[in-house]
């Protein structure tokens, strides 16, 4: 037995005109939870973009200038060793601060291609016991006047904030955008019951006549695809919005702290096909399980 | 054809609808079931198609068990039995051809085949005149052909009518019994539940008789009582 395409068509346009608001507010609902939950993913990945420097407690660097003599550069760690209120430091050489540049900008070659790691400054990355921001910024400036220094860059309060924000509310937003989706995959499920309902007297009739339950079930199911398909189209252009505002971030704070608060825009398109695949999940799933209901004897 | 083997079918645990029920119907017959309301005749006939399952006993259909039929071919069982009822079940929304045709349809039959076999049915039920009209514009007995045609439209071993003239007058009724009798000559086993007594007597079929989910009689060229 064969399911034609023309029948399916058929039936799911028929479906759709007959229950033309419930979709509409399926396909809102699918879009704004979509959104919801890629705009949570962009922050997470901005804010992970911008912060890598900053983990593990890390509150200044000490960037070398790219031509240090080694004796100069040696003075520096032994100073760093020395000085009581520093816990602990990394030591990021050209070759490393390289590879961090290529993850930050990796879908964009002709950047990399400009940079070289013997452009690059190797860094100390220090972690004070002290975290107080005074502290912090009196032991910066102890080295940033050192020979051999080319800049010492603290971790700014913004820094810090965004940082705490990021997962509090990177775990907020994907939490509620989760709670839409399942409100989104329940409303699917409903507007399906609700056509199924109209439609009991052929299902009734389908079955009578021995149309198989998948025959029955197809154009359902087609129909919760077409509007997760729908809603999460919708949705991208909607990510798109939020990177633009993550761009307006970016530019509007001039500090060369939160450079890198952007995503790189192969990862935007990426994140809003992923959302409209996960769309689709969700609006073919909901559809064929509404449709079962029905049909289980 | 049909065999049931001690069939008991209580709904609910409490109401006996069938009560060791065993009947044979051979290729071909014709049965008429008869008994008041609440006799078990219905459930008799949902039975055979597996619309419901028995308590006890076993049910043969084209000597198949069906009760050992995974619920994914019962569909297929299903278009081996056609079904007649007394509301006729048609699609408002449809119109005589399609109606039909959607049986078809549904079990992806190509649609060569639908075009050559819809006219050619509608032509034996006598509606060929009324194609495009939809079943409000019918009347009870025109649209009791309609569910007629699309029972037999595949061309079933077996036809099941529930009270198909229940809802009609006298006349009405013969002229489906006339209709019913030229499908049971075709070789097709039919089946029919029927209050309706002057149709019993005149026909001279053979009668099952149930009364409270019991078989109280069988009897071939019977009347009603």
């Amino acid at each position: 037995m064969s399911l034609k395409l023309d029948y399916v068509l058929r039936e799911t346009a028929s479906n759709f005109r007959r229950n033309i608001t419930l979709t509409l507010a399926t396909v809102i609902t699918v879009t704004i939870s979509l959104t919801l939950l890629g705009a949570a993913l962009l922050f997470g990945d901005a804010v992970d973009n911008a912060t890598v420097r900053w983990k593990d407690g890390v509150e200044f660097i000490v960037f070398m200038d790219p031509e240090i003599s080694p004796e100069l550069e040696e003075d520096i760690r032994r100073q760093l060793e020395d000085a009581p209120e520093v816990s602990g430091f990394t030591y990021i050489d050209k070759d490393e601060a390289f590879a961090e540049v290529q993850d930050l900008l990796g879908d964009s070659p002709e950047l990399v291609e400009v940079i070289t790691p013997e452009r690059l400054p190797a860094s100390f990355r220090v972690k004070p016991t002290d975290t107080l921001p005074e502290r912090v910024d009196e032991l910066a400036a102890a080295f940033r006047t050192q020979p051999g220094v080319a800049r010492v860059v603290t971790a700014s309060e913004t820094i810090r904030a965004i940082e705490d924000l990021s997962s509090g509310l990177r775990q907020r937003v994907i939490i509620i955008a989760i709670v839409l989706l399942v409100a989104a995959a329940v409303l699917i499920l409903n507007t399906i019951r609700m056509a199924l309902f109209s439609r009991r007297r052929d299902i009734e009739v389908m079955k009578l006549v021995g149309a198989t339950n998948w025959f029955i079930r197809v154009p359902f199911m087609f129909e919760g695809l077409i509007q997760g398909l729908i809603g999460g189209v919708i949705a991208i252009p909607l990510i798109w919005l939020t990177n633009n505002f993550f761009s307006v971030i970016n530019d509007d704070v001039s500090l060369e702290l939160l450079r890198g608060f952007t995503v790189d825009p192969s990862r935007v398109w990426a994140l809003g096909f992923q959302m409209v695949g996960l769309g689709a999940i969700v609006g073919t799933v909901g559809s064929g399980i509404a449709v079962s209901r029905f049909l289980d004897t | 054809m049909i065999r049931m083997e001690n069939v008991t079918k209580v709904y609910k645990g409490e109401v006996l609808a069938l009560q060791n029920a065993s009947c044979e119907v051979q290729r071909g017959e014709f049965v008429f079931l008869v008994g008041p309301s609440g006799s078990g005749k219905s459930t008799f006939m949902r039975l055979l198609n597996k619309e419901e399952k028995p308590d006890r006993g076993r049910i043969y259909v084209a000597g198949k068990d069906i009760g050992a039929l995974p619920s994914w071919k019962v569909p297929f069982l299903r278009r081996n039995i056609g079904c007649v009822f007394q509301d006729f079940k048609l699609l408002p929304n449809k119109t005589v051809v399609q109606n039909v045709a959607f049986a078809l349809e549904v079990i992806g039959r190509p649609r060569s085949v639908i075009k050559e076999k819809v006219p050619a049915i509608l032509e034996l039920v006598g509606l060929s005149k009324k194609m495009h009209n939809y079943p409000d514009e019918l009347s009870g007995g025109e649209q009791q052909r309609v569910s007629i045609a699309r029972a037999f439209v595949n061309r079933p071993l077996i036809l099941l009518a529930d009270e198909p003239t229940g809802n009609l007058d006298p006349n009405t009724s013969l002229g489906i019994m006339t209709l019913l009798d030229r499908i049971n000559r075709t070789g097709t086993t039919v089946v029919m539940a029927t209050h309706d007594r002057s149709i019993v007597d005149k026909m001279r079929r053979r009668v099952v008789e149930l009364d409270r989910g019991q078989i109280v009689r069988d009897q071939s060229r019977g009347v009603y009582e």
